[in-house]
């Protein structure tokens, strides 16, 4: 069957279909099955978007199940309306490749940094700790395909809603200090980024992601040890992950240990061939429009969400009451955040919380009072300090990658 | 960015080692504490204006070991599921298969064809065409729910 496509950002037409749910699915599901009875379902606002709320991966809470094996799983998007940062055991989970090493003995691992440099180096954790100077930042990690479900129409990929994302507060080292360590030979192009895991198949290529020689020694790129306090979930990269603040996650290697300085332009599948955009304004395309040029995802665009009302809420009218969310700039700091009661037609700007840095999440909030009985259509808007402005209408390529449409969601007034 | 303050707490590391079983209720009201103290420790550290300390980044490492969970879903019975059940299997659980969204035939060859290209998997060119058929055919949204 086929259910009309929302473009709503909430988890609309939830339903947690605890124990009794699940009828039905024994054909499809066969010996998971009665692990699926017992399990709480939740129901994504797209076709086919029925999801469990799993519990049994290690150090995490309820997720959404995308995929067991490598594992994907998406964020409740409830967790956004308690605060701008995404806490640790809610952080949602990309994985490419199923070879994950389920046990990391930090007395034995090793970030090695070779290539084109004048001395190869290989750092333990604690020298990576002692030995430089320690910086902290707020940055959203947001997955190239989030929101990937509400593409109209629908690509193949993972069907995520709008939780393959979080805010954290990272600390860890410059990219830069580690490189200057080794030393950056003269005609360095890029510097590729690979980490511990694997694919099953040995002609499976490894996960390796590049950046531009300059980008990896702007000083903001580092090397993350800690996430929000604690050391990093080991399915969030632990011990060791890249924070490339402002652009997509594909570029956050998790688990990184090898960084390689390269005086050739990287020829891998995952930086030549794959998380490839259309090279347009928002990444847009009319689906089947073919000779475009592609190029490498890179900036984030600016985001705002609803945390606290979802499609479908009945208010009262006349009624005062708070209507909030989160709001991310993208590569920049959030401007303003403007909102709509009138499906669009006057905006009102939105009282932000506290800045955590440019690259954060930022709450947003706007007092409301529906004046009359019957639906009205509530939006956001966030516009970065670069004057980026989310577009009316959402963008299309092939990948499903990079929307940032505005966010609507209908309520009634009663 | 700013320099760390040095406030990161004592990192120990404590490893959940969950099973594909019911978890714990005492882990389960661990997490529910966490879920509650990172954000309020992390606003407690930007009030206080991420002061500097003296302290000695004191970040211990501990060993950290877990299970992941395996998943027993095997594709739903019908001509090519052995194919599905054999190649697909090898690399990725049938999870996301079954949550894409409706897609045509010629799409879900696009799709073997990517895992065939670039991740190497093994899918005989004589069976790309059957395969197609089938996992069109277990379309999402047509036969698992209602």
């Amino acid at each position: 069957m086929r259910r009309s496509t929302s473009l709503t950002s909430s988890l609309s037409r939830r339903r947690f279909l605890a124990r009794a749910g699940g009828i039905g699915m024994t054909g499809l599901l066969g010996a998971s099955a009665w692990e699926a009875m017992a399990a709480a379902l939740v129901e994504l606002p797209f076709v086919n978007g029925q999801r469990e709320l799993a519990t049994s991966f290690p150090q995490k809470g309820a997720m959404l199940l995308q995929r067991t094996r490598p594992p994907l799983l998406e964020t409740p998007f409830e967790v956004f309306d308690r605060g701008v940062f995404t806490p640790n055991d809610r952080f949602y989970v990309r994985w490419h490749l199923a070879n994950i090493p389920t046990s990391i003995d930090p007395a034995a691992f090793r970030l090695n940094i070779r290539g084109h440099v004048q001395q190869s180096v290989s750092l333990t954790l604690d020298e990576l700790v002692r030995e430089f100077e320690p910086v902290e930042m707020a940055a959203v990690n947001q997955c190239s395909g989030n929101s990937r479900g509400f593409f109209s129409p629908r690509v193949a990929g993972g069907q995520w809603a709008n939780g393959a994302m979080g805010n954290a507060l990272w600390k860890g080292v410059r990219l830069k200090d580690v490189l200057d360590r080794a030393g950056v030979k003269p005609g360095a192009l890029q510097v590729r980024l690979g980490g511990l895991d694997t694919g099953i198949l040995p002609q499976t290529p490894n996960f390796m992601k590049s950046l531009a020689i300059d980008h990896a020694r702007d000083g903001e790129v580092m090397i993350a040890y800690a996430m929000n306090g604690e050391p990093l979930p080991l399915l969030n990269g632990f011990p060791l992950r890249l924070v490339v603040p402002g652009w997509y996650a594909t570029y956050w290697v998790k688990m990184l240990d090898n960084i390689e300085v390269l005086d050739q332009p990287d020829d891998n599948f995952w930086t030549a061939k794959a998380y490839l955009i259309p090279d347009t304004p928002f990444a847009n395309v009319v689906p089947g429009q073919k000779g475009v040029k592609m190029v490498p995802i890179n900036r984030m665009v600016p985001r705002s969400f609803f945390t606290n009302v979802q499609d479908g809420a009945v208010l009262k009218v006349g009624h005062a009451t708070t209507v909030r969310g989160i709001a991310f700039g993208g590569d920049n700091g959030v401007a303003k955040v403007m909102f709509s009661s009138e499906a669009g037609d006057r905006w009102q700007e939105a009282r932000l919380g506290p800045d955590h840095g440019k690259y954060s999440f930022r709450q947003w909030e706007v007092p409301l009072r529906l004046p009359s009985k019957g639906p009205h259509k509530l939006r956001i808007r966030a516009t970065n300090t670069a004057g980026s402005t989310q577009p009316d209408h959402a963008n299309w390529n092939g990948a499903g990658f990079m929307r940032n449409v505005i966010e609507s969601v209908s309520v009634q007034a009663v | 960015m700013t320099k760390s303050s040095g406030m990161i707490l004592d990192g120990e590391c404590r490893p959940e080692g969950r099973g594909t079983g019911t978890v714990p209720r005492n882990t389960t009201s661990r997490n529910v504490a966490l879920v509650r103290a990172v954000p309020m420790l992390v606003g407690l550290a930007l009030a206080a204006g991420l002061a500097r300390s003296q302290a000695a980044d004191s970040q211990k490492w501990a060993k950290v070991t877990v299970d992941l969970p395996v998943s027993r879903t095997a594709f739903p019975p019908g001509n090519g599921a052995d194919i599905a059940n054999g190649q697909c299997l090898i690399c990725h659980s049938a999870g996301m298969v079954l949550r894409q969204p409706p897609l045509t035939e010629a799409e879900w060859t696009a799709e073997i064809n990517k895992m065939r290209t670039a991740f190497g998997a093994p899918v005989p060119a004589d069976q790309i065409a059957a395969l197609a058929k089938y996992l069109q055919s277990i379309n999402g949204g047509q036969q698992q729910h209602d």
